[in-house]
């Protein structure tokens, strides 16, 4: 891998976040991800690297069409659309769009019942070029590009799609991330990440994906059986090849002189190599007060 | 004497001004435009200042900024209430009288002035950029509600009603825009703009389609109508609909539309 890199000097860049090899922008971005070359390392010393994420006023290439990244707090991916290419998203992230493109309902050939199991939006929404059409999150963050060669797949925790192109699809996969707590009469069922998360894949031709991950984003390559705790709700994409678990922790030190100490407990989610794990710095409270767990396949540790 | 201009606000500065001295824009770094003609506002620096009548305005922080003014004697500002965020003893505070019956249609905060001379900052609770309008003689800006920070007392407020019932039902600005008026002198607003903002010229007879909750603010001449897009649903009953914009005139927009309280 090349750490000493500069704009217009390398026709071959590897991107170490992206894994796509080409030629660099003459911004020195990566023309896949709109992450800057890499020219130091940013490794921590835990391993963790920091994810760039696309720069502002970074150009992301796919097929004819591109991708232009505007501002810095929470991103706009202004896409420049090509004759008849098309991307696919929520009506939500619309930010503007210009009146050459045409805008349609997106129709994926999926059943309701499968949009919902993937959480994704029972409209959604279809824009054909050629124009601008731009679209934004609405949290702080950065927009995280993801490649797919053919073929390839990855796993996204449901809620950071922002869009992708028309040759992306996706399967609601059962992850198996969840239990049950209760108190009183009523049950929260499917906590934290739910029964079901989304792989996005490209079946037949090489796709973009482009999320946007609040807060900062961190990744990091697990060696085989390497094994990380992150917060569940942190966790932004990983390979397939990375398995996952839940675990409850319960420190002793926390543990109250009424026993349970259920409301000191951490709830992890283990990550096991090997594989690409990325995790963002902001993630969702825990809803307060915790509450004991009734069901639900997770490994306790009491010490 | 060789000067530059500021491409934000146009004023004139000394060749070897960094920051120009009355919006506090960047001189020294490129301006940041999108393929498709959105220009960046400009970020202002961390402890930048710049002046106005003859008081000095300082920005502070970066994520939530906070506009800190030192106003000087017969200088003042006026502010939504719940945006200030500290003062000195010694400034004074008055209630600003609203045009017509503007509290009474909708306008939920009291709007006050401070007067100088002594410090006083303001801030919005939401992350997000300050941008540093550029008001000269003669010239209105509608914003959206609850955008604005503050203004000085050379800019008159004012209001206008949005009109039609598609823009009232489905344009998310509710029932009217804040209207900033310059007469003889120019002055110096001062909008909040959640996430990034970003601004754009259309030309006379252009249009643009931009999601409602993300319109900022907008030159006078410049038409705002709500339309729905032809045979796009966002629901079983529901069109989606979107502010259109036409031109000439400057557009500005705000990339979240979420008013997320700091935590």
């Amino acid at each position: 891998m090349s750490t000493q890199t500069t704009p217009g000097s390398v026709d071959a860049y590897p991107c170490p976040y992206c894994r796509m090899t080409g030629p660099l922008s003459e911004r020195g971005n990566c023309r896949t991800c709109g992450a800057a070359a890499k020219v130091h390392q940013l490794v921590s010393g835990s391993g963790w690297e920091e994810l760039p994420g696309a720069k502002d006023m970074a150009h992301i290439q796919f097929g004819r069409s591109h991708v232009q990244v505007a501002g810095s707090f929470v991103p706009v991916a202004d896409f420049n659309l090509h004759n008849d290419d098309r991307i696919w998203f929520s009506h939500h992230k619309l930010t503007f769009v210009e009146s050459s493109v045409k805008l349609v309902n997106y129709k994926d050939g999926k059943s309701f019942f499968t949009r919902m199991m993937a959480k994704m939006e029972s409209y959604m929404l279809q824009a054909t070029g050629p124009g601008h059409v731009a679209l934004s999150d609405n949290h702080l963050g950065e927009i995280v590009s993801l490649p797919l060669n053919k073929g390839n797949g990855m796993w996204v925790r449901s809620h950071t799609f922002l869009a992708a192109t028309a040759s992306v699809t996706y399967e609601p996969t059962a992850n198996n991330l969840f239990f049950s707590v209760r108190k009183g009469d009523e049950t929260e069922t499917e906590y934290p990440l739910g029964r079901f998360d989304d792989v996005f894949y490209a079946p037949n031709e090489p796709g973009l994906l482009l999320l946007h991950s609040p807060g900062n984003t961190m990744f990091r390559d697990l060696k085989p059986r390497e094994t990380v705790y992150v917060k569940p709700d942190a966790l932004i994409y990983r390979d397939l090849s990375v398995s996952t678990y839940l675990t409850a922790e319960y420190p002793h030190a926390e543990r109250s002189i009424f026993g349970s100490g259920y409301q000191n407990r951490n709830i992890w989610l283990q990550l096991s190599g090997p594989g690409r794990v990325a995790i963002s710095s902001k993630y969702e409270k825990e809803f307060v007060p915790l509450l004991p767990i009734v069901d639900g396949t997770i490994e306790i540790i009491r010490w | 004497m060789e000067v530059i201009v500021c491409s934000w606000c146009r004023m004139n500065n000394a060749a070897s001004a960094l920051q120009c001295g009355s919006c506090a824009a960047p001189l020294d770094a490129k301006d940041k435009v999108s393929d498709s003609g959105w220009r960046e506002a400009p970020r202002l620096k961390d402890m930048e200042q710049f002046k106005f009548g003859n008081s000095t305005l300082q920005v502070e922080g970066k994520y939530v900024p906070v506009a800190e003014i030192a106003l000087e004697q017969g200088d003042f500002v006026y502010y939504e209430q719940h945006t200030m965020l500290w003062k000195e003893p010694r400034v004074e505070l008055h209630q600003y009288t609203l045009p017509g019956n503007r509290r009474a249609h909708g306008m939920p905060y009291s709007v006050l002035y401070a007067n100088g001379p002594g410090r006083i900052a303001f801030s919005r609770d939401a992350p997000g950029e300050l941008v540093v309008m550029p008001i000269h003689a003669g010239m209105e800006l509608d914003v959206r509600e609850h955008a604005f920070l503050l203004a000085s007392h050379s800019v008159t407020y004012s209001f206008v009603r949005i009109k039609g019932l598609a823009n009232l039902l489905h344009g998310g600005n509710g029932m009217y825009l804040d209207r900033f008026v310059t007469q003889k002198y120019p002055g110096m607003l001062m909008l909040h703009g959640n996430g990034d903002v970003l601004q754009r010229t259309l030309a006379a007879g252009e249009s643009i389609l931009i999601e409602a909750g993300k319109f900022l603010y907008k030159d006078s001449s410049v038409k705002l109508d709500t339309v729905p897009v032809p045979g796009v649903k966002t629901g079983w009953f529901s069109k989606l609909y979107m502010a259109q914009l036409t031109g000439p005139g400057r557009v500005g927009i705000q990339s979240m539309y979420h008013h997320h309280l700091s935590e």
